[in-house]
């Protein structure tokens, strides 16, 4: 269809079941580049599950189409990938600098471009820092190499307001230059003022999508 | 090797080298060869012998049990925990295969364990060298090498584990119940069975290859003595089927299989499983 983007990431039919009877079921969802799109829902409702799918760290059934190609476990679709998990607590006897290195020198990747001020000094040891600067150097990881989807499991948790900016300056010029970002929340209006989509999951389904900025959203049926 | 597996050991080392509890087990290590071999020494003296025979024979059991334990609860604890801790996680969600993530931390970690008790032998080296002779020099080394070899199987075990438990406790747990099998529960289910089933020294090396310490222990044993009489009648069988060199090297590719087959094991969990 003439002016309707193409979708640059296509979910469909994505399941993951736990034993326990909880996951995802049947997500569908297509997005454009460069979007920013907010994760809601209660806890359990599968928003880390869809993130990890995603990022090649669970299995699942279903497709995941990335830029056309199919996305799955292999090197090639990790680094494609920005991953940030919800939990993460870097060894405490390493430096920030240290940190940053490897996870850049595995991804073939310069260190961060992020704004000054943004990473704590790269000679301090994770173990000195204060819980949100550990998460800015969680979050400077996913952002190596400038992946084209970012997946960001409350990535302003524990931040400050001045940090919680600066995430969502980051954000906007990340996908500005092309990259696709998801981004979950336990309370999506604070990510409001910069998503482009809100997507609600609740008990492992997408229950709402509301496109907040784009209007191409709709015609991509971003919920189907 | 390449720069993903470089990467990751160079990480896993500098973290080993300082963290305190390895540390704290390397200064143990020292500790126990310096006093082992001091004592040992003292019964040189007395019967008047010279060369480093009876510290060398007192060392190889330390060398076996310590160095697994060690290495068994540092690779279980550390990859359990930098999977709990999301570190893990975020080392395999890079564009790197799971087969190198493992080779990487395990010989970061083997690497921190190997400096720990070169530390420990120099230390006990130090207190032999009044005593030791020309020909003491490949005893010793096979002693080193069957010591590193036995610590490397622990790691590469305890990655395993670490891959296949759910929470680091689980691994560790694990792991230390897997030890004593290896260390005394191995030795007291064979003397056991051994009224009703007649093993025979074909049998008996199957047990011995079975068990990596078991493989350390009568390497290092071999090295002591090339004869091989204080292996007893098994011993004996050893180098009349295999050889001197084939029965070392036999010894020396099961310790290496010890390595290689969990490497491949945790390669496998860490490719399949969920994080």
């Amino acid at each position: 269809m003439p002016g309707v983007p193409e979708a640059f990431l296509e979910v469909r039919r994505l399941s993951k079941v736990y034993r326990s009877g909880r996951g995802l079921h049947e997500v569908d969802l297509a997005l454009p580049r460069g979007a920013i799109v907010a994760l809601g829902g209660p806890n359990g409702s599968g928003k880390s599950t869809l993130l990890r799918c995603l990022a090649g760290l669970a299995t699942y059934r279903g497709e995941v189409i990335l830029g056309g190609r199919p996305l799955d476990r292999s090197p090639t679709s990790r680094a494609l990938v920005g991953y940030l998990p919800q939990v993460l607590a870097f060894p405490t006897e390493a430096t920030v600098g240290e940190t940053l290195d490897l996870l850049a020198r595995l991804r073939g990747a310069k260190p961060s471009d992020l704004p000054g001020g943004f990473l704590p000094g790269t000679s301090e040891p994770i173990g000195s820092l204060s819980e949100g600067q550990r998460h800015r150097v969680g979050l400077a990881a996913a952002l190596l190499g400038d992946p084209p989807l970012l997946l960001l499991d409350e990535p302003l948790a524990s931040l400050d307001e001045a940090g919680r900016a600066t995430v969502r300056a980051v954000l906007r010029d990340r996908c500005n230059r092309g990259a696709t970002a998801i981004v979950t929340s336990p309370s999506p209006t604070e990510l409001e003022a910069v998503a482009d989509v809100l997507v609600r999951m609740e008990e492992g389904r997408i229950v709402r999508v509301q496109g907040l900025r784009c209007s191409h959203l709709d015609a991509l049926e971003v919920g189907r | 090797m390449s720069g993903a597996v470089r990467a990751i050991a160079g990480w896993e080392f500098r973290l080993g080298a300082r963290a305190r509890w390895i540390l704290a087990m390397g200064a143990a290590f020292a500790l126990l060869a310096g006093g082992v071999t001091l004592l040992a020494l003292g019964s040189v003296r007395s019967l008047g012998s010279t060369g480093i025979g009876p510290s060398g024979a007192a060392l190889v059991n330390l060398g076996v049990l310590l160095p697994s334990l060690m290495g068994l609860l540092l690779a279980a604890g550390s990859l359990a925990g930098e999977r709990d801790h999301g570190m893990l996680t975020l080392l395999l969600a890079q564009p790197v295969r799971p087969g190198r993530v493992v080779l990487g931390v395990f010989l970061g970690l083997a690497g921190s364990l190997w400096a720990t008790l070169g530390i420990g032998y120099g230390l006990a080296l130090l207190l032999l060298s009044p005593v030791a002779r020309g020909q003491d020099v490949l005893p010793i080394a096979v002693l080193v090498g069957s010591t590193f070899a036995v610590a490397a199987a622990g790691v590469a075990v305890g990655a395993a584990l670490a891959a296949w438990s759910r929470r680091r406790l689980q691994a560790v747990a694990l792991a230390t119940a897997l030890w004593i099998a290896l260390a005394l529960g191995f030795d007291l289910a064979i003397a056991a069975i051994a009224p009703t089933v007649h093993l025979g020294p074909g049998g008996l090396l199957v047990v011995v290859l079975l068990n990596p310490l078991e493989a350390g222990r009568i390497l290092a044993l071999l090295g002591m003595e090339l004869e091989g009489t204080a292996l007893g009648p098994f011993g004996a069988y050893l180098l009349a089927r295999f050889g001197t060199v084939g029965a070392v090297g036999l010894l020396a590719a099961d310790l290496i299989a010890w390595a290689v087959v969990p490497l491949g094991v945790a390669t496998l969990a860490l490719s399949r499983r969920d994080l």
